[in-house]
């Protein structure tokens, strides 16, 4: 799997232009132009817009400012979701770039989990790698790690340090060769339509039989909406955050990607 | 796995302080090796049937559980609301975590507030505080989690200051150390709205030292009720003694409970 050296750094650089723009109601001293940057699919919104809130702030006094959010559309973005994620669930059909709508004010308490710090967002990064890592090896491989460790794959998503992150979370995507992969996939599955954020099941990656599961069983498993009788997909899903792949492929090659950073999508 | 039957022994609550200090003393530490040969890890037709259990014993005593199926996937989890009357020193910033402050954030009777307000001459609102309390089922860890969130009657939410000022205050220190007790806030897995949380990654290991040992006779009873009278009072929720009552049901079929709790 990490032979696909080419697939997972084109999944850790993947961006998504976005012009970042005030919304309209927030009181300024002078007009703030739009902010323009590319965000990281595989990062957290509160983790790479510093520069965005700096700019705003620069034409807003200190009293209108609280807690920064984010909201396309009139939908407040969850920042716990990654980028990509985002992107593909709200905005995936329309032109780039990305128009975001920043906010200062009235933070949206029944939507959106507070973020007062990094210390928030890499809690819950640490949070996403341990459950990932609950399925895949009964939480062996994360807990003999030194909090050095933990601290390093933080880093590398922090400071965009692909090499760096990498280098501890190989050993998160392998198994023992007497295995023939993980304990359970993990994988989360999310739909724009529905109230309930995410499909997460225990799946196995291995059928009964000893074949390999592909992503056509796991979808019909577990949303079976998803898929047509023939075996199609019915509508057009990211499977990964930026690609949909054939689902024949196994399950366990797909978790190469759709568990970067022992992560689920 | 349920193994012995019940009538065995005599159910022996116990009292929840003194349960608490031994886990806390001695800080008993399960060898690996005998951790791994029993795992108490909680199936999930067995948090359901426990669930069933549990919901039908508060409402008999007029607890207020009771069970919310999805509709989309068939999971569901239980739900309490209550209120609760907590007095606030208008002046006081519920930052300050000194030991009069906790005391002063305890929940109180509006009664004892009126009376320390008169003699104090300090003036105090009694606010009423929503609770909103889920059991949820980790397929991930498979154990239960506890999510729970607040608000005042205007709907303000409590922030996680708040919510931390209001743990009791004996159960503070272990807060500050235990991570089985850090309480963050996370999005509701079927909700999709942020609750706080009591992390699930150390329930089996206070669950095993509940159940192992002098405590092996526990096994046979209910594992919902085993779990939520450890974690609830360390915020806010107490589980009544009756629910030490509760004897399992030997022969629940998986149809009994599906039907109980649809």
């Amino acid at each position: 799997m990490t032979d696909d050296k080419d697939v997972l750094r084109d999944v850790w650089f993947g961006r998504i232009p976005t012009c970042f723009t005030l919304y309209q109601d927030e009181i300024t001293e002078r007009e703030a132009e739009p902010y323009y940057l590319l965000l990281p699919r595989i990062s957290y919104l509160t983790l790479v817009t510093d520069k965005v809130k700096k700019h705003f702030q620069k034409v807003m006094r200190q009293e209108e400012v609280s807690e920064i959010w984010f909201e396309y559309e009139g939908t407040p973005l969850k920042w716990h979701y990654p980028i990509g994620l985002l992107f593909d669930l709200h905005a995936s059909n329309t032109a780039l770039p990305w128009s975001i709508t920043v906010h200062f004010k009235n933070f949206p308490e029944k939507d959106l989990l507070h973020c007062h710090s990094k210390d928030v967002i890499e809690a819950h990064f640490m949070a996403c790698i341990k459950e990932a890592d609950a399925l895949k090896h009964k939480s062996q491989v994360i807990n003999e790690m030194q909090k050095k460790d933990h601290k390093q794959l933080w880093m590398g998503l922090q400071n965009d340090k692909f090499e760096q992150f990498w280098a501890i979370n190989r050993k998160l995507m392998e198994y023992p060769p007497e295995d023939n992969g993980f304990r359970y996939i993990p994988f989360r599955i999310y739909q724009a339509t529905t109230e309930r954020p995410f499909i997460q099941k225990l799946f196995r990656p291995i059928a009964s039989g000893g074949q390999l599961h592909t992503l056509g069983d796991l979808l019909k498993d577990v949303c079976p909406s998803a898929v047509t009788p023939e075996g199609d997909l019915r509508f057009f899903m990211h499977c990964t955050r930026c690609n949909v792949f054939p689902q024949n492929l196994s399950l366990r090659q797909r978790t190469s990607e759709e568990s970067q950073k022992g992560r689920r999508n | 796995m349920l193994e012995g039957t019940s009538g065995d022994h005599p159910v022996q609550p116990q009292p929840r302080q003194g349960h608490l200090e031994q886990m806390t003393q001695g800080r008993v530490q399960i060898p690996s090796s005998m951790a791994g040969e029993e795992d108490f890890f909680l199936e999930e037709k067995r948090f359901k049937q426990h669930c069933e259990e549990f919901v039908k014993h508060s409402q008999q005593i007029g607890d207020g559980w009771e069970w919310r199926t999805n509709k989309d996937l068939g999971d569901g989890y239980l739900s309490k609301t209550h209120f609760q009357v907590r007095n606030r020193h208008i002046a006081q910033d519920l930052r300050e975590k000194t030991s009069d402050n906790i005391e002063e954030t305890l929940l109180a009777h509006v009664e004892e507030s009126l009376d320390d307000s008169q003699v104090a001459g300090v003036c105090t609102t009694e606010e009423v505080i929503r609770y909103e309390y889920h059991v949820l089922y980790s397929s991930s860890y498979q154990v239960p989690v506890l999510y729970f969130r607040a608000c005042f009657l205007d709907g303000r939410p409590l922030t996680l200051e708040e919510i931390w000022g209001s743990v009791h205050a004996c159960y503070q220190d272990r807060l500050q150390e235990g991570p089985w007790d850090t309480i963050t806030q996370q999005e509701h897995p079927i909700l999709g709205q942020p609750f706080f949380v009591l992390h699930p990654c150390r329930t089996n290991e206070f669950i095993s030292t509940v159940l192992t040992g002098p405590w092996k006779h526990n096994r046979h009873k209910n594992y919902i009720i085993l779990w939520l009278s450890t974690v609830g009072p360390v915020v806010g929720l107490s589980v009544p003694l009756s629910y030490a009552k509760v004897a399992p049901e030997q022969n629940s079929s998986t149809d009994s409970a599906e039907r109980a709790l649809n």
